[in-house]
């Protein structure tokens, strides 16, 4: 992947950063009554309407939180690359790859927990 | 008459340890600029000290050097306007250093020579034997005339803190120049952007200025290269 295209995927994650971390944060505070702190409310499953994870039965906001999770691991991997590279004085292309698979294996598990915050009954 | 006390980095390779500072006193007169503090040093106090100077005006970018600190051209620093009792010469950074002050910007040189900063035509023939003008209108030459300013002294190199972190990074003034050849209308160079968008090239930069805070001839490399991103984006 040429340096220009990684560029503007970088750019591009920093917007919908903002964008989906807008979403998700104005879900879980301005439309979901809280119990308790955020803590106990979030792993309450069990009474209805108070609790977070149910919020992502609905369709858009699982898609939303996926594409915040997506951009997050993408915006601070590729971040992380550029740092460890002149932190260490030259590109390493192993340590790039290291970088790719623990994003990927992060997207992956993720994504895993929304699915299965989404089929919650 | 009053005098100034000049703090100098000296370093022999032979020598084999890190460089060390050696303090003279030069006495002080109107006008007088760093350059002429260390050229006095030079001929009367100490003649092994290692200078590279030329065209004393500013012109030539040999005689950089960074003094109390920051990255100056000697001849163009007056010392009154240092304002300082105690002034401190260093070698620039980011170079290789070969004595005392005195820095080897092979590395710098092969950056731009790669980057082909000159003038490309397709019809070198042409190129070579010209038979018209190349003309330029003004607002054409608006668009590069500050980059073409460039005297090549490498202040921007030493003051990077990219360059520092990463040494393969192309640095301020080789990409300032293929702005200045990229965005030069008589220019027929192919490829020029596909020789900066690499990892240690245009995207490297992080903006933080301080090359075109030290340019000797107000050039603006940062905003050449901020250009050069939107031209790679395009």
């Amino acid at each position: 992947m040429r340096e220009r295209n990684v560029m503007l995927l970088h750019y591009a994650t920093g917007l919908a950063i903002l964008l989906f971390g807008g979403i998700h944060i104005w879900t879980l505070f301005f439309t979901y009554p809280f119990q308790g702190t955020i803590w106990e409310t979030t792993m309450r499953f069990d009474s209805m309407p108070y609790a977070i994870l149910p919020v992502y039965r609905n369709t858009l906001l699982a898609l939303s939180l996926l594409g915040l999770l997506v951009s997050t691991t993408i915006h601070a991997f590729n971040g992380l690359r550029i740092i460890l590279a002149e932190l260490i004085g030259k590109r390493n292309i192993w340590i790039e790859r290291g970088l790719f698979a623990i994003g990927a294996f992060l997207v992956i598990y993720g994504t895993r927990t929304i699915l299965i915050a989404h089929m919650l009954v | 008459m009053e005098a100034v006390r000049f703090r100098v980095h000296r370093f022999r390779p032979e020598d084999g340890h890190r460089g060390s500072f050696r303090e003279y006193q030069v006495p002080k007169k109107k006008g007088m600029t760093v350059l002429d503090g260390l050229i006095y040093i030079k001929e009367n106090l100490d003649p092994t000290l290692s200078v590279r100077y030329s065209c004393r005006m500013a012109i030539c970018g040999s005689c950089g050097m960074r003094v109390n600190g920051m990255e100056v051209l000697a001849c163009n620093t007056q010392i009154v306007e240092l304002e300082k009792k105690v002034i401190t010469v260093e070698p620039m950074k980011n170079y290789p250093l070969i004595k005392d002050i005195v820095v080897d910007m092979s590395e710098f040189f092969v950056k731009q020579k790669n980057l082909k900063t000159w003038l490309i035509r397709k019809d070198v023939v042409e190129q070579e034997n010209p038979t018209r003008q190349y003309a330029q209108t003004e607002e054409e030459l608006e668009k590069i005339l500050q980059f073409t300013y460039c005297i090549q002294c490498g202040l921007c190199y030493s003051a990077c803190p990219v360059v520092s972190n990463l040494p393969q990074f192309l640095g301020p003034q080789a990409l300032m120049k293929l702005y200045r050849y990229l965005a030069d209308n008589r220019d027929e160079g192919e490829d020029r952007l596909a020789a900066v968008d690499k990892f240690e090239g245009v995207w490297r930069c992080h903006f933080a200025g301080s090359c075109s805070t030290v340019c000797p001839k107000g050039v603006d490399p940062a905003l050449a290269i901020q250009l050069l991103r939107r031209a790679a984006l395009k």
